[in-house]
């Protein structure tokens, strides 16, 4: 579904990223991790066409740089990091933006019933259905990424990208996201690459992971293959078990991926 | 209360606006008279008696008619211009006078009313279209300068060219006002903003030109709800950002720079109209566009009888009057908002 090949990316002529090379297969999870200024954002940026990049990013076997915007869109979304509201909106017209490819052309018209139908299922699937007329702005972080992630599912795109998705949200709130996005790309056969710090999450959401450092793939594989603790150690440049949560212990212990049954159909 | 009937409580609003705006005056002409003598004008409906041959004809079809639809035309037109700025830009406090339009507008009047240059085939439109020619190209070398400087054309980046580049066009214009004190009062009085003496002729020419840039900033609503949200999210939904915000601030420009263009510079309703229209009505752009287009106007054609009438039979400036009252109330608008009072 999508693949990197030797890519470089950076900001104003400066390469950050190096010579990225990995392949994300359908109903596939990749985490990337790595200490701050690894140049993780930078990888999503470059993956979601936002900067532009050395090397090859394909889509379908479609290199990004010949796809229209449009096209990008219908395969890629990206759920980002929650920024300042300066226009308030209700919950659902925030998330009957997401329709907004499906509805282009239809500015004089009403959206039709198919993009009502599907923007009030993503609704429900993040649990904002009941609530779905009050402001945006009168929403808690958590509830507020999850307008955001209701937005991008509603765009209906292949896979998402996700930076940092957790960092408004309380414990309870990081499970349940971790939870849905795993079962909508494992029934759906759709794909998440995520950016994160916190490990645990990172364990439970991924099938790969790519650890960074300094804008170079330290480790690419399976997560329980990839993740050690000495490994962790030197990219961290701390003693990282000490910091570690049992989780991670747990499943560095176990021969098999730390990863719930999925539970829900989104559609 | 319903969308719907807050649409035709406004739509009420604005012709009891226009009404009045129409029927006061030196001779106070009621609704009923004011919609027979269109009606004859226009369908040659016949007259009712008591107005045949009467001054009010004369005033209401010559002078407070086209001058009142062309200050509805204007107020809405810079209010729409207004709330695309605040959107696109993502500043409450943007406009197209931000960018520079204003300036550059008075600065092309300014030379017109010194040199008394006149292009033959434009007539007494020499002075407007220059205003308009001067004010676009301010800003469109404002744009192009910022996308010269930062070819992701940041919202920051734009505004603060365009700050400069208003800065320095004002400071030619401080320079040609100078070196033309005869011409003073005059040119003080442009850039405070004017619809006396404005006849039909005016409101021919500026209401196809309102009309088609609010249809084609109205087909851009839905990338305008998007981008409020940050230019990397719009462009990740889909959105041409780079095209859409190039189309979106010409547009822009164009609708003020038509607007000034034709009565000076006239502010405030461009920032107060989107700000009491998204207070009421939300901020999805299908229903702003169209409301501030209204609410503008409204707001105009109100400030305009306050003008021609407070000390009547002289006048004072609109620009004064909107910014009279619409500087306290903006400050009541957008503190309540954020107080949450």
């Amino acid at each position: 579904m999508l693949s990197l090949q030797n890519v470089n990316a950076g900001y104003k002529g400066t390469d950050v990223i190096f010579n990225i090379s990995l392949k994300v297969k359908e109903g596939e999870n990749l985490c990337i991790i790595g200490p701050n200024g690894c140049g993780k954002t930078t990888l999503l940026k470059a993956i979601s066409g936002l900067i532009p990049h050395k090397g090859s990013i394909k889509i379908d076997g479609i290199d990004i740089n010949e796809m229209k915007r449009a096209d990008m869109a219908r395969k890629i979304g990206v759920l980002s990091q929650i920024s300042t509201i300066y226009f308030s909106y209700s919950i659902y017209e925030t998330v009957l933006l997401g329709r907004y490819l499906h509805m282009k052309g239809r500015t004089f018209k009403e959206p039709s019933s198919k993009d009502k139908e599907y923007t009030d299922k993503c609704l429900k699937a993040v649990g904002l259905y009941s609530i779905k007329d009050k402001q945006i702005n009168e929403l808690s972080g958590g509830q507020l990424q999850r307008v955001y992630l209701a937005r991008t599912l509603a765009q209906e795109p292949d896979i998402i990208l996700l930076d940092e998705p957790t960092n408004h949200l309380d414990l309870k709130h990081q499970a349940d996201l971790i939870d849905f996005l795993r079962d909508w790309s494992k029934y759906e056969g759709h794909s998440v690459i995520g950016v994160m710090h916190d490990l645990n999450l990172a364990i439970k959401l991924s099938d790969k992971v790519l650890v960074l450092d300094k804008g170079r793939m330290a480790a690419y594989g399976n997560a329980h293959e990839v993740i050690s603790s000495n490994l962790l150690n030197k990219v961290y440049d701390m003693n990282i078990t000490e910091f570690m949560v049992d989780s991670l212990k747990l499943w560095e212990s176990l021969d098999m991926p730390y990863h719930p049954e999925p539970k829900r159909r989104i559609s | 209360m319903k969308v719907k009937y807050k649409i035709i409580l406004s739509i009420v609003f604005s012709f009891i606006a226009i009404m009045t705006g129409v029927g006061l005056g030196s001779i106070k002409v009621p609704p009923s008279h004011i919609i027979n003598i269109i009606g004859n004008k226009v369908f040659s409906l016949p007259l009712q008696a008591d107005i045949q041959g009467t001054a009010a004809l004369s005033i209401i079809w010559n002078l407070r008619l086209p001058r009142t639809l062309l200050a509805f035309l204007v107020g809405g037109a810079v209010a729409v211009s207004g709330s695309v700025m605040q959107s696109v830009l993502k500043n409450p406090l943007a406009s197209s006078y931000t960018l520079g339009v204003s300036s550059g507008a008075s600065l092309g009047a300014a030379l017109i009313i010194v040199t008394g240059f006149t292009i033959p085939f434009l007539g007494v439109f020499t002075l407007p279209v220059t205003g308009l020619v001067f004010g676009l190209a301010t800003v469109f070398s404002a744009v192009k300068f910022a996308a010269m400087m930062d070819k992701s054309l940041e919202t920051n980046t734009i505004i603060l060219v365009g700050m400069v580049f208003s800065l320095f066009v004002n400071a030619m214009l401080t320079l040609v006002t100078a070196m033309a004190r005869d011409h003073l009062a005059q040119l003080t009085y442009w850039q405070m903003g004017s619809f006396s003496l404005k006849d039909w002729s005016n409101v021919i020419i500026l209401f196809p030109l309102v009309l088609i840039g609010v249809i084609l900033i109205q087909n851009f609503s839905k990338e305008m709800d998007i981008m409020t949200f940050g230019e990397d999210q719009a462009f990740t939904m889909g959105v041409d950002v780079h095209k859409v915000k190039w189309s979106l601030l010409s547009l822009s420009a164009a609708l003020t720079g038509s607007a000034v263009a034709f009565v000076g510079v006239i502010g405030f309703i461009d920032l107060i109209a989107p700000h009491v229209v998204r207070k009421i009505f939300g901020s999805s752009h299908k229903i702003v566009i169209p409301m501030s287009m209204l609410f503008g106007g409204s707001f105009m054609v109100i400030c305009d009888l306050v003008a021609r009438t407070i000390i009547s039979p002289s006048e004072l400036p609109v620009g004064a009057i909107t910014a009279l009252i619409g500087a306290p109330f903006f400050a009541y608008v957008y503190f309540s908002r954020r107080k949450g009072l």
